[in-house]
């Protein structure tokens, strides 16, 4: 167990006690045990998530297959339709052949294009991929100097604006914050361009000012929220027995803050920054809309008000999907970050 | 021209469901063309421009698209035999010319020399046979306006002969109304490639089709018109109608048809923009299910037209930028019949009524939730219809469900539209007919019916319009419909934009438009 590396004796890790320890943490058989149990974890909601959306197609009103034909088509062309997707055999056998076909990758093809659904979703996950972390980093640019700060100064007017100004960029509909940042930026200083998106291989230039608008809209929001857990996350630590103690043995404020109170503090903001992260790769459904951004969001968007349930499905398949993994993550990095998880 | 005449509003569904994308790979080649609408490059020739489309089209190829954002894109890239000018009347376009028979039942028609398509081969006789085969033998969405055609032949590379089953005065509109009834290429369909990357002989030509976010045109130098005066059109796809109008007023695009209504007037007044707002041929009406009581008798459906308040109606639906008509067509329209019988007028309603011997009438108006429009406008319906004592209760269905119920008579009254008709054959026929296909409501007239089968065959201009005027008044007295509104077409543009008109099929052509 690393012991040696608690709180209390940290400030003495170097860089080389650093790797070290990540090098016995991989080796070390509770990590592995975490690791496996929780791919397994996640694995088995994974399967849930799959049983889930293909019930999906069971909840809807109104049969999938005259949905897709229109509403002009022979009963020759339904029956067709309807054994070409398999809907003619029993719940069962539909569900297996679902889930098999889903964890090979393949989802089935799009009712509107004919596409298939795993290539529609692999198109727009750079969009959304690119928007969701450059929200993120926008987002944290924000919440960790806000949030640190606030805490500091608990109870004075600067913590007590911040806390204002965060739950207003909760608030604040991402819609409407997007259309007053394009009125601003795009039609009056004509600065950046209002709507769309440049692939970042095609033009890196173009793909920073298409996304300058939608990533700060998204960053507001999730900064504000970040802003609010980094806030307690810090008091939590402020008010802790070793950071007294370190105050105590007349360490200088800087260190005290560096070492052992952001340092402690990283954990909850993990945890929230992988939600964000999470939340914002499944689609950002207003914001792409507003941005008219090619992404999982707008992708879904389309295919609800199309009633195209295999990319529904697909999506929602991979959002849940995305989520579980970004979790994982988490919790390897938790182990990471803090040694008392992995003696756990 | 939204896609099909007599499926209701099925593009409209598409349409307004914002839908389309899914995936088609994109094939990149619109390197070198700007792209970039807006400020004027001074010089005496046309720039490229940008434009944004309310959505993503769900597919390219003319014959399967349901989508009107498909028709945007591809009114440009393909052709047609014939095809309406401004006034929705029938012009040449890649016939030159044609002859009807004497006995009515054969059509000829005279192609065009030397037209080709995109990828340079030319296009022939067998091409015009091998689309209309197609349309009629896979029984694609428009093979209804092929109905009464028996056979398509090529005697020759440049003659085209159609022979119908019996006189068909609303020929040419039917099968070069829209471009649902584009001509093909054999060779891009048999690939595939036609759902993503469609060869066409029109003035313009598809380079890219880049899913969620752009398709690119370029100007085909070799267009039987002429080569178009803009080089490049990027079609960008914007469902936000403040983000397009944004775009707009930044000079990012040039043409945007993305517009919330409620934005009209404000846009009017702004001099960096030019806007239209021009009444389509769509409509929208009420129906009365004529085989329940008391919906059968007369009094009662003309009650409900004279207690109904259309201006109401048409403000919650659009903001007042609908035109609101009392028959279908809209009064540009060649085939226009004037008509106002009714007013708002609830004591001859209630007159009605109790003439009827109709009291204490309790009701219910089935919607689609699928278009919020008439789930709004329900609501002023029902205010309106309580002040002659009438309980309206409001429900909403999906589209799918909806169209179930309609068909199986489940409704009291009904409330939908029918879009991109022309020929007013296709606006009363299979609405109003005894036989017709899409009389819901059971309307049944001998008179009218006979008007109607006389006005399908009947080739004289004039006398057709007579028919058709006294077989409208006929419907529109008896309220076998009641009319409401022509939805209008909105477009704002940039003010450099010349030569381009908003028509009321709401096909949006290029060809004769020039910029800067």
């Amino acid at each position: 167990m690393s012991s040696t590396s608690g709180p209390l004796t940290g400030s003495t890790a170097t860089a080389v006690d650093e790797r070290s320890r990540l090098q016995r943490l991989a080796r070390h058989p509770v990590t592995h045990f975490v690791l496996v149990r929780g791919v397994l974890h996640t694995a088995v909601v994974l399967l849930g998530v799959m049983v889930v959306t293909f019930g999906l197609i069971l909840l809807v009103p109104g049969d999938p297959v005259r949905i897709a034909l229109g509403t002009r088509y022979s009963p020759e062309t339904y029956d067709a339709l309807r054994a070409a997707s398999g809907l003619d055999r029993p719940l069962a056998v539909q569900l297996g052949s679902y889930i098999g076909h889903a964890v090979t990758g393949d989802l089935g093809v799009s009712f509107r294009s004919g596409e298939p659904v795993t290539a529609l979703l692999l198109q727009r996950l750079p969009a959304t991929a690119s928007l969701a972390f450059a929200g993120v980093v926008v987002g944290l640019l924000l919440a960790i100097p806000a949030g640190v700060y606030s805490a500091l100064r608990e109870g004075r007017v600067a913590d007590a604006v911040i806390r204002v100004t965060s739950q207003v960029g909760v608030s604040v509909p991402d819609f409407w914050m997007g259309i007053l940042l394009i009125t601003l930026f795009s039609s009056t200083l004509g600065w950046l361009p209002s709507s769309g998106y440049t692939p970042f291989s095609e033009d890196p230039a173009g793909w920073l000012r298409n996304l300058a608008l939608p990533a700060v809209t998204v960053g507001l929001v999730a900064g504000s929220i970040m802003t609010r857990y980094v806030r307690s996350a810090v008091l939590e630590v402020l008010g802790s027995g070793w950071v007294r103690t370190a105050r105590s043995k007349g360490l200088p404020q800087q260190q005290v803050l560096r070492r052992h109170v952001l340092r402690n503090a990283v954990v909850p903001v993990v945890t929230i920054v992988g939600i964000q992260m999470a939340t914002l790769l499944g689609g950002v459904v207003v914001v792409e809309v507003v941005f008219a951004w090619p992404g999982l969001g707008r992708l879904t968007y389309e295919a609800v008000a199309a009633r195209d349930y295999p990319v529904i499905q697909g999506a929602v398949l991979l959002m849940g999907a995305l989520f579980l993994l970004i979790n994982l993550l988490v919790d390897v990095l938790y182990a990471v970050v803090d040694p008392r998880i992995r003696q756990r | 021209m939204s896609t099909t005449h007599r499926r209701p509003l099925r593009a409209a569904l598409t349409a307004l469901a914002l839908v389309a994308s899914l995936g088609l790979a994109a094939c990149s080649t619109g390197e070198g063309v700007d792209i970039e609408g807006g400020g004027s490059d001074g010089g005496g020739g046309s720039e490229g421009i940008a434009v944004a489309i309310g959505g993503e089209p769900d597919q390219l190829d003319p014959h399967k698209t349901t989508s009107y954002f498909s028709f945007q894109v591809l009114e440009n890239v393909y052709d047609t035999l014939v095809e309406p000018d401004e006034n929705l009347e029938m012009q040449p376009a890649l016939a030159e010319s044609w002859d009807l028979s004497e006995d009515q039942l054969t059509w000829t028609f005279q192609l065009r020399d030397g037209v080709t398509f995109h990828d340079g081969a030319e296009m022939t006789a067998d091409d015009v046979v091998y689309s209309f085969e197609r349309i009629i033998d896979d029984e694609l969405s428009t093979a209804y306006r092929f109905s009464s055609v028996k056979k398509v032949s090529a005697p020759d590379p440049q003659t085209v002969v159609i022979t119908v089953s019996a006189p068909t005065p609303n020929l040419l509109s039917s099968i070069g109304g829209f471009k649902g009834v584009a001509i093909v290429e054999k060779k891009n369909v048999e690939s595939g490639d036609i759902t993503t990357a469609p060869v066409g002989t029109g003035p313009y030509e598809l380079t890219d089709f880049t899913s969620g976010d752009h398709i690119d045109l370029e100007a085909n130098p070799d267009y039987w018109g002429g080569e178009p005066a803009i080089p490049s059109i990027r079609y960008r796809f914007i469902s936000e109608g403040s983000t397009a109008v944004a775009a707009l007023k930044a000079g990012e695009i040039a043409w945007t048809d993305s517009i919330p209504p409620q934005q009209v007037e404000a846009l009017s007044g702004d001099d960096a923009v030019a806007v239209d707002v021009v009444p389509s041929n769509d409509y929208w009406y009420l129906a009365l299910n004529e085989a329940r009581k008391p919906f059968d008798d007369v009094r009662v459906r003309q009650a409900i037209a004279y207690a109904i308040d259309r201006d109401a109606i048409a403000q919650v639906t659009s903001y007042g930028t609908a035109e609101v008509n009392q028959l279908a067509i809209p009064e540009d329209s060649a085939w226009y019949t004037s008509y106002d019988t009714y007013s708002l007028d609830q004591q001859k309603a209630e007159d009605l009524l109790d003439e009827a011997g109709v009291s204490d009438l309790s009701m219910e108006l089935m919607v689609s939730s699928d278009y919020p429009e008439t789930v709004d406008a329900a609501q002023v319906i029902a205010d309106s219809l309580s002040d002659v004592g009438i309980d309206l209760k409001i429900r909403s269905l999906d589209f799918g469900t909806w169209l179930d119920e309609q068909n199986q008579g489940n409704f009291d009254m009904l409330y939908m539209g029918w879009l991109g008709n022309i020929d007013p054959d296709d606006f009363y026929y299979s609405q109003h007919h005894t036989d017709g296909s899409s009389n819901a409501q059971g309307y049944s007239n001998s008179e009218v019916d006979q008007l109607l089968d006389e006005g399908r065959t009947e080739t004289d201009e004039d006398r057709r319009q007579e028919i058709y005027d006294e077989a409208a008044t006929i419907i529109a007295d008896e309220a076998s419909y009641i009319y409401l509104y022509n939805p209008s077409v909105i477009q704002a543009y940039s003010p450099d934009l010349s030569g381009y008109t908003v028509r009321s099929d709401r096909a949006i052509r290029w060809r004769d438009a020039s910029m800067g």
